[in-house]
This record gives C-alpha cells, sequence and structure tokens, in this order.
C-alpha cells in the first residue's frame, strides 16, 4: 500500500470538514441567532482563570480518579497533537517533518511516553465507567462514551503501530521511542521484513489519519463536543457575584422564557459543552430525594431540544421538553454549578424557565398562597405587618425602631426570625447578646418585609423587585453604618441582589460575624462551653453563595466546643431542601427529604451531640427532620446564638 | 355583555379582633385589610366570562383607603376597566341596602347588564348586597352562585345548596349574581402583571343618593363564650393519639 498521496490527505481532510461542519451546523446556528448575553469584560482575567482552571484540573480532581484520568487524557491528547501535526504536515506537504524542533528526540519521546499514558488512562476510563459504574453516569450515553474509547484507543494504536513499522522499515529514527523501538524489535522478531514493514507503515499512517478524521467528523454530534467548547465556556462564565441572579432581559419582552429560541448563545454553549459527567446530579438535593430533577438530564435535554432543529414540532418547552415538577425541584442550592467542571450555569436556566411559569399562574398551591401572602402582607405567613415586631415584647428592653432614630447597626430580621415561633427563640436570644455587648442597634418594625431572596428564585421576579424596592425605600430613610442579620438568604439578597438594583453599598454582616466581632474586641465575654463534640451545616447562601465559612466555626471553637465536620461541608455542603421558595412546596414524590439525608450524615459521625446551624430556616427544617427521624435522643439542633454563654459578670 | 364585579375591602379576620370603645364594632386600628374572598370568586368569574364570552368587565368599589391598589390589582387580573364610585357620608358600618343605593346608579350609568359580587363578606354575613343591588336596580338576583356559562341568550347560573343540591337557572335578562365560588380558583397574579397595573389610575364616578329607609344595624359585638365542650389532653405524642382513637372511637367515627 503506497503512502497517502498529498491529494487524497487533502480530499480526507475536506471530507471530515464538511462532515463536520454539516454535523455542527444546527449548533453553530443555534448559537448565531441567539440572544445576547454580555460575556467579553475583563478578557485578561478570564483568560487567566481559564489557564488555572484547566492547566490545574481543579474541580476535575474533586474526584480523584476520575479526575486523573482526565488529566492523563488531556495530556496525552496535547502531546499527541504534534503527531497529527506531523502525520497530516507530511501528508499534505511531502519532506514536512517536526525533525528541527525535536521531532526525533523529545517529542518522539514524549509521544511515545503518552501513547503508553493515554492508553492507561483508558483503561481506567473504561473500567471506571462499566465496572465501577458510579450512579452519576445513569442517564449518560454510554454508546458515546464507548465510541470515543475505541476511537482514541484506534488513533494511539496506529499511531504507535506507525513509529513501530517506520523504525522497522528504516524510515524513522528508533533512538528515542523505546515503546515503538520495542514493538519494532518485536515485529522483526515476528519475521516482518523490511517490504512488509513499509507496507505496514504506510497501512498504519492510513489508518492514523483515517482514525483522527473520523474522530473529528464524530466530535460534533457527541459529548466530546467539550474538546472545543470546554475552553471557551469557561472563558465565558458569569463573573457576576454568584449571589445575583440575572435580571430578564429587557429585550427579552417577557419576564421569562417560554421558547427554547430565548436562550442566550451563552446557554447553548453551555448545553453544547455537557460532558454528561454527572457532578451536578450526584450533588443535587432534589435528585437525591428522588425528585423528577437532575441537573445533568435538564442540561441534556435542553441541548436535545436545541439540535432537533425542529422547534415547533416538538411541543411545548415548558411542560413539554421540562415539566413543570422537574423546574420546581429545585432548591437552588448552587450545587450543581459549584461542581461543574464547565462552569455550566443551570440555576439561572430554572429560574428563568420558572418566571415564565409564574406569568402563566402555572404555580402549586403552597406557592402560590406563599406569593400571595407576599404580596398582601409582606411575609410568606400572611401574618399582620405589624406583628413582625412582636418578638421585641420578650426581650426585656427596648428595641430601637431604625425609622425614628439613628443606630450603629440596623438589622435585618427576616420572616422566619421574626415570625417562627422555633426561630424567634434565637431571634431573642441574638437580641439579649447586642444587648449585653452594648452594640446600638435598631429595627425596622413593620416597615420590614421579606427580602425577596427566595421568591427571586421561586421566578417571582415581578413581587421581588417590589419587595426589595419597598426594603430599599425603608432603609434609606434610616442612619446606620451597617446591616446585621441572622438570616442567609437576607443576608444574600441585602449584600449581593440589592446593591445590583442600586440599592445602597452599606456593609452586610451575618450575625456570626457580628458575635465573632465582638467576642473578639472583649465586648463578649463567654463562660468556657462543655467541650462537647458539635458538627456543623453550612447554610447554602451563607457558604456557598456568600464564602461564610469561616466565622461559625471560629464562634464554635470560641465557645468551647469540639467541631467534627461531616464529609459534606463548606462547598460541598447538602441543602437543607428549604431554598429557591421550596420551604412553599409540597413533599410529592420526595422519597427521602434532603434534610434527614443531612441528618442521617450527621448521626454518621458518631460523636456529635449537637447538629448546629446559623440559619432560621434551618432550625424549623432539621427540627423536623429530627422527629421525622425519632433521633431526639441522639441530637439536638442549636443555632450557633445558642452556644454562646455569657460569663457570669 | 357587560359585567360590573362590585369589590369590597374587608377586615383580615385572620387576625386577632378586639372589640372598639363603643361595643358594636371591631377596633379597626391595627386591623389589616383584604380583598373580600367572595369577591375575588366573582372576579374571577367574570374574567372567566371574558374569556369565554367575550365580556367586558368593569370593577367597582366604592372610594376609600387602598381601593386604589386593589382596583389597579382587578386590572392586573384581567378587569378592562376600574372605576371607584365616591360619595358624600356613610354610616360607620354601612348597611348592604345603604352600600346598594350608592352603586346602582353608577352601575346604571356604566351600562353592565350583568352585576357579580362575593356572597357575602365578614361584615355582611347575611349576603345581603347582591339582594339590595337586586332591588335597587329592579333585577333579579341569584345568590351561592358556584358558576356562570354563558349561553345564546343570557346566562346559565349555576347555584350550589347544602346536602348536593345544585340548581340551573337561565337569567335571560340582567342580573345580579351574588357568588360563592368561581368555576375554578382565582388565578394567581405575578407581582409583574401587578407592577405594570399600578400605572392605571382608576376613574372616578359619583355614586346616588345616600339611602333614607331604615337599615340593620349591629347593636353588640361579643367574643365566643367559651363553652365547657374542650378537653386537654395531656402526654407525649402516643399517649394523646391514644386518647384521640379512643374519642372517635367513641363517637361512632371508627369501627373496629
Ligand atoms: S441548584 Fe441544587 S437543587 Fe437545583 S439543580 Fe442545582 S444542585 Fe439541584
Ligand atoms: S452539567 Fe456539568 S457537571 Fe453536570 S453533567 Fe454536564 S458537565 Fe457534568
Amino acid at each position: 500500500m503506497p503512502m497517502p498521496s498529498p491529494l487524497a490527505v487533502l480530499a480526507l481532510i475536506a471530507v471530515a470538514v464538511l462532515v463536520a461542519g454539516y454535523r455542527a451546523r444546527v449548533l453553530i446556528a443555534a448559537i448565531a441567532r441567539a440572544p445576547a448575553a454580555h460575556r467579553w469584560d475583563q478578557p485578561w482575567q478570564r483568560l487567566g482563570f481559564v489557564a488555572r482552571e484547566v492547566g490545574l484540573h481543579r474541580r476535575l480532581l474533586q474526584i480523584r480518579l476520575s479526575g486523573s484520568f482526565h488529566l492523563m487524557i488531556f495530556c496525552g491528547f496535547v502531546v499527541l497533537f504534534s503527531a497529527i501535526v506531523a502525520d497530516f504536515g507530511a501528508g499534505l506537504f511531502p519532506g514536512f517533518s517536526l525533525h528541527a524542533i525535536g521531532g526525533d528526540t523529545w517529542i518522539a519521546l514524549l509521544q511515545d511516553v503518552f501513547a503508553l499514558v493515554l492508553l492507561a488512562a483508558i483503561g481506567l476510563a473504561i473500567w471506571h465507567r462499566f465496572v465501577i459504574r458510579p450512579a452519576r453516569f445513569a442517564g449518560s450515553r454510554t454508546t458515546d462514551a464507548t465510541l470515543i474509547y475505541l476511537f482514541v484507543i484506534a488513533i494511539v494504536l496506529s499511531m504507535l503501530t506507525e513509529a513501530a513499522s517506520g523504525i522497522a522499515a528504516g524510515n524513522v529514527a528508533g533512538g528515542w521511542r523505546p515503546v515503538s523501538g520495542a514493538l519494532a524489535a518485536a515485529l522483526t522478531g515476528a519475521g516482518l521484513g523490511a517490504d512488509g514493514a513499509a507496507a505496514l507503515h504506510a497501512g498504519a499512517t492510513w489508518v492514523h489519519m483515517l482514525a483522527i478524521l473520523g474522530f473529528l467528523a464524530y466530535i460534533p454530534g457527541s459529548k466530546h463536543r467539550h474538546m472545543f467548547t470546554a475552553i471557551p465556556n469557561i472563558f465565558f462564565r458569569p463573573l457576576t457575584p454568584r449571589g445575583v441572579l440575572p435580571a430578564p432581559p429587557e429585550a427579552r419582552g417577557q419576564v421569562g422564557i417560554s421558547k427554547i429560541e430565548q436562550f442566550t448563545w451563552k446557554d447553548v454553549l453551555d448545553t453544547a459543552s455537557c460532558t454528561e459527567c454527572g457532578r451536578c446530579q450526584a450533588a443535587c438535593p432534589a435528585f437525591a430525594a428522588g425528585q423528577p430533577l437532575s441537573p445533568k438530564k435538564l442540561i441534556m435535554d435542553l441541548r436535545d431540544r436545541i439540535m432537533a432543529d425542529a422547534a415547533d414540532s416538538a411541543g411545548p418547552l415548558l411542560g413539554g421538553t421540562i415539566s413543570e415538577q422537574t423546574l420546581w425541584a429545585c432548591i437552588t442550592c448552587g450545587a450543581c454549578m459549584t461542581v461543574c467542571p464547565l462552569h455550566i450555569e443551570h440555576v439561572p436556566k430554572i429560574v428563568d424557565m420558572r418566571r415564565q411559569l409564574v406569568e402563566e399562574a402555572r404555580v402549586g398551591p403552597g406557592l402560590q398562597d406563599a406569593f400571595a401572602n407576599m404580596q398582601r402582607t409582606g411575609n410568606s405567613m400572611g401574618k399582620p405587618a405589624r406583628q413582625r415586631a412582636r418578638w421585641t415584647k420578650d426581650v426585656g428592653f427596648k428595641v430601637k425602631d431604625a425609622r425614628k432614630e439613628p443606630v450603629d447597626i440596623l438589622w435585618f430580621v427576616g420572616d422566619y426570625a421574626s415570625f417562627d415561633p422555633r426561630a424567634q427563640r434565637i431571634t431573642i436570644a441574638f437580641a439579649k447578646l447586642l444587648h449585653a455587648a452594648g452594640v446600638d442597634f435598631g429595627i425596622l418594625s413593620d416597615a420590614e418585609q421579606n427580602s425577596g431572596n427566595d421568591i427571586r428564585r421561586a421566578g417571582e421576579e415581578g413581587l421581588f423587585q417590589t419587595l426589595a424596592r419597598s426594603n430599599m425605600d425603608a432603609l434609606s430613610e434610616c442612619t446606620f453604618q451597617r446591616i446585621v442579620t441572622t438570616d442567609p438568604h437576607s443576608l444574600n439578597a441585602l449584600r449581593q441582589e440589592y446593591p445590583a438594583l442600586g440599592g445602597a453599598h452599606a456593609p452586610v454582616l451575618h450575625h456570626t460575624d457580628l458575635l465573632l466581632e465582638l467576642i473578639e474586641a472583649g465586648a463578649l465575654k463567654l463562660k468556657p462551653g462543655s467541650g462537647a463534640t458539635v458538627t456543623y451545616h453550612d447554610p447554602c447562601y451563607l457558604g456557598r453563595y456568600n464564602g461564610g465559612f469561616g466565622a461559625p466555626r471560629a464562634l464554635i471553637e470560641r465557645a468551647g466546643y469540639r467541631l467534627h465536620e461531616m464529609p459534606r461541608n463548606r462547598e460541598n455542603s447538602f441543602c437543607c431542601g428549604a431554598g429557591g421558595g421550596r420551604i412553599w412546596g409540597d413533599d410529592t414524590g420526595v422519597t427521602e427529604r434532603p434534610s434527614e439525608n443531612r441528618i442521617k450524615e450527621a448521626l454518621a459521625l458518631g460523636d456529635a451531640t449537637l447538629f448546629v446551624v446559623a440559619c432560621p430556616k434551618d432550625m424549623v427544617m432539621y427540627t423536623a427532620a429530627i422527629e421525622a427521624l425519632d433521633v431526639r435522643g441522639k441530637l439536638a439542633v442549636r443555632d450557633i446564638v445558642d452556644l454562646l454563654e455569657l460569663a457570669e459578670a | 355583555m357587560h359585567a360590573a364585579v362590585v369589590l369590597r375591602l374587608v377586615p383580615d379576620i385572620a387576625d386577632d379582633l378586639e372589640i372598639s370603645e363603643s361595643g358594636n364594632d371591631i377596633d379597626r386600628e391595627w386591623v389589616g385589610m383584604k380583598l373580600n374572598e367572595f369577591d375575588d370568586h366573582a372576579l374571577e368569574e367574570a374574567v372567566l366570562l371574558k374569556e369565554r364570552a367575550g365580556a367586558s368587565v368593569t370593577a367597582v368599589a366604592l372610594d376609600g383607603d387602598g381601593v386604589d391598589k386593589l382596583l389597579q390589582s382587578a386590572i392586573a387580573r384581567g378587569a378592562d376597566r376600574v372605576v371607584k364610585i365616591t360619595y358624600d357620608e356613610l354610616p360607620p358600618l354601612p348597611a348592604a341596602a345603604a352600600v346598594a343605593a350608592i352603586l346602582a346608579d353608577a352601575i346604571q350609568a356604566l351600562g353592565a347588564d350583568v352585576v357579580l359580587t362575593g356572597v357575602q363578606t365578614p361584615e355582611d354575613a347575611g349576603g345581603q348586597l347582591a339582594a339590595a343591588l337586586g332591588a335597587r336596580l329592579g333585577w333579579p338576583h341569584l345568590s351561592a352562585v358556584a358558576g356562570v356559562q354563558p349561553a345564546p341568550d343570557g346566562l346559565i347560573v349555576r347555584q350550589e345548596h347544602s346536602g348536593g343540591y345544585a340548581t340551573r337557572v337561565h337569567a335571560a335578562g340582567p342580573v345580579v349574581l351574588g357568588v360563592q365560588s368561581a368555576s375554578q380558583p382565582p388565578r394567581y397574579v405575578s407581582g409583574s402583571k401587578l407592577r405594570q397595573a399600578i400605572g392605571v389610575k382608576p376613574e372616578k364616578r359619583a355614586g346616588g343618593e345616600a339611602f333614607a329607609g331604615p337599615v340593620a344595624m349591629v347593636r353588640r359585638l361579643a367574643k365566643p363564650a367559651s363553652g365547657g365542650g374542650a378537653a386537654m389532653w395531656k402526654g407525649d405524642a402516643d399517649a394523646v393519639a391514644d386518647q384521640f382513637v379512643a374519642l372517635l372511637r367513641e363517637r361512632g367515627l371508627l369501627k373496629g
């Protein structure tokens, strides 16, 4: 068999590019016609991030095994790209070689070594997918993955054979190619003559080129697209703070998304980049609870809908491609977005679709009641506004009304902390601590309304705007230096969402920050705690969304307790199940409540007797979970405030 | 078809209520006001008539605190037009007949041919407004309405009665309906629709002369006297559950 002629190579490349282009046309067209997303700001920062993220494989390596073999494959591809250049270069321009830059020395060595690394990595990947079979792959396309393994194996083996037969035929220098050299020796030993070797060399070169071009043509329809889309997708990731949910773009002309074409080009790129790795699904509390939501499946379904290229024949997007139950199941905990190696944005898509459901009044009864209550009274419980400050009657001193006199610290109390008896206890205890520390603080009293954080995430954008404006107006009429809240949801709205709406930029503290500050300044003196072992649950909107990991832990230590971390902590915390409006939804179809799953995790630690929280909703959710699991004797829920006992004066 | 819907703000009786010093009213200073629940259903039914039969819908309310917001929300719900009716004087606890006197002229002037309102309110517990409006307008009135269907020559009105009975009445001319429930639960109106409606300024119209005849009056309000029927169960959840089951059995609600 002769070596491929330049014309043949050119023709093959042309065919492969045409096929690849044809297969990618739907995606390219979808990106080209999709509405704008503004993602070109701060290009250098973006580039730097891409380099770090891809180079260090930070998110991928959070799962050790698959992260490692991905890194091996990634490096293998980079190195073997040189073989592609060499082969196609020589194929198109006879005489071309990488000799001048080390094609026969160090590059040759690298190619040989990384051929083995790649084979080993593919072996691991196959073992991982077909023997270990992690649950996160459920729902991913196995055939696609298998075909990719076969392509890679074909490419590597043909490359090795090409080099080995080249050495045997005397066309290729063998000095720097230990693996191909050994293979060449084996081939010669098996009786391969010079002619046979030359024929094998030509054949292997053909196979190598065909395998590469076949792979190229295959990629656009496969999850392996991420070879091309991952870097741009990470480059165009949102730079806005995590806690700010994008507002509906004016140009859309409607609040939510009801048609697939309304997703921006970045959304389309997101769906095209998903590798179906299932990390998001494994982290998703809604999925774990047996709800019909897998963030992976959601992205795959949107992608398939985009790729189907038959928008009108495919039925409705909402309630069709994506079911309403799927959309309402999300707790907006953000775990999916934190683990996705491609930095895909699941939550904004879910919320955009929810917004449309809300516009069309396709809302469950629990949520509808909460919305209607909030429209009427400014809180989800429908309590009269004037009862908001009723808890102040039980603190034993007068709590200032910040609307009437200036205060140093304005306390934004929040709905649960104001109205729910289980959370009120903490509110009162915190007020007493502030009083003891001599803090000059006040509240908005009945001018405070729900912060709107969860309402926004439940898709009720208009109501969020109304609540936010009302709170911002109330705040702007008071004089204060800083804001504090015990409620992470309010914290997120006040710290992140309101400034994005043009609200003032006063520092917003979580009560754990303020308490730590007071203790460090000596304003609060604590009684030494019991030394008991406790565990701590990071609330999503304090931890993952606002980076508040340190203060609660420092307080636990200062209070004299020993912290035993649960396996899922900090960024990887597991949501209690109350966020994003889910607290007002019903539990239909839930096989295991996220809060109960979490309590079991704490029980499995073996030695923790207190389950420490830092969010009023957690107090409510976990108290209920402990009752439901009937483990009252083993574990008790405490807010951090409960751990802080004042030393006798 | 032109449907007028009468909307009323009523005290939120989910709040803790106090009796005023006069003894014949509640202390209104701290009570929240909300749209009367049955009026909410009346509005929904009117909007359904609009959607099913192309009726035009005008929401009307007596002028007062919070009425602009109430009428704006009616626009967000689908009303075509909103009108607030001004008046010179009303007693503090106006009887339905007095309110009807003020509303009827304005409704007639609007050219409505069907009036929908809630069957009763916490303040009009006897459900007299629909009847009084009917009398004023000289139109028939139907109460306990649980749904209206457009018919070629008028409306088919469904009334629900106790004991599982229902009647269907064919109303061929103008009619006043006291709505107990709409044919489907009142729809949720999103915040963005409400925000859009904030710009709407309700029209103002002068109401009719105040009613001069005798009207019913509240003489005294009293908190319910606590009877001796309540028993407190003590003990843990299991013990309470046992007592509960025993009670159900004793009353014959549980067999076996
Ligand atoms: S935000 Fe949380 S609940 Fe929603 S899809 Fe992501 S992981 Fe699941
Ligand atoms: S969305 Fe991200 S984490 Fe989820 S399957 Fe796709 S690539 Fe993996």
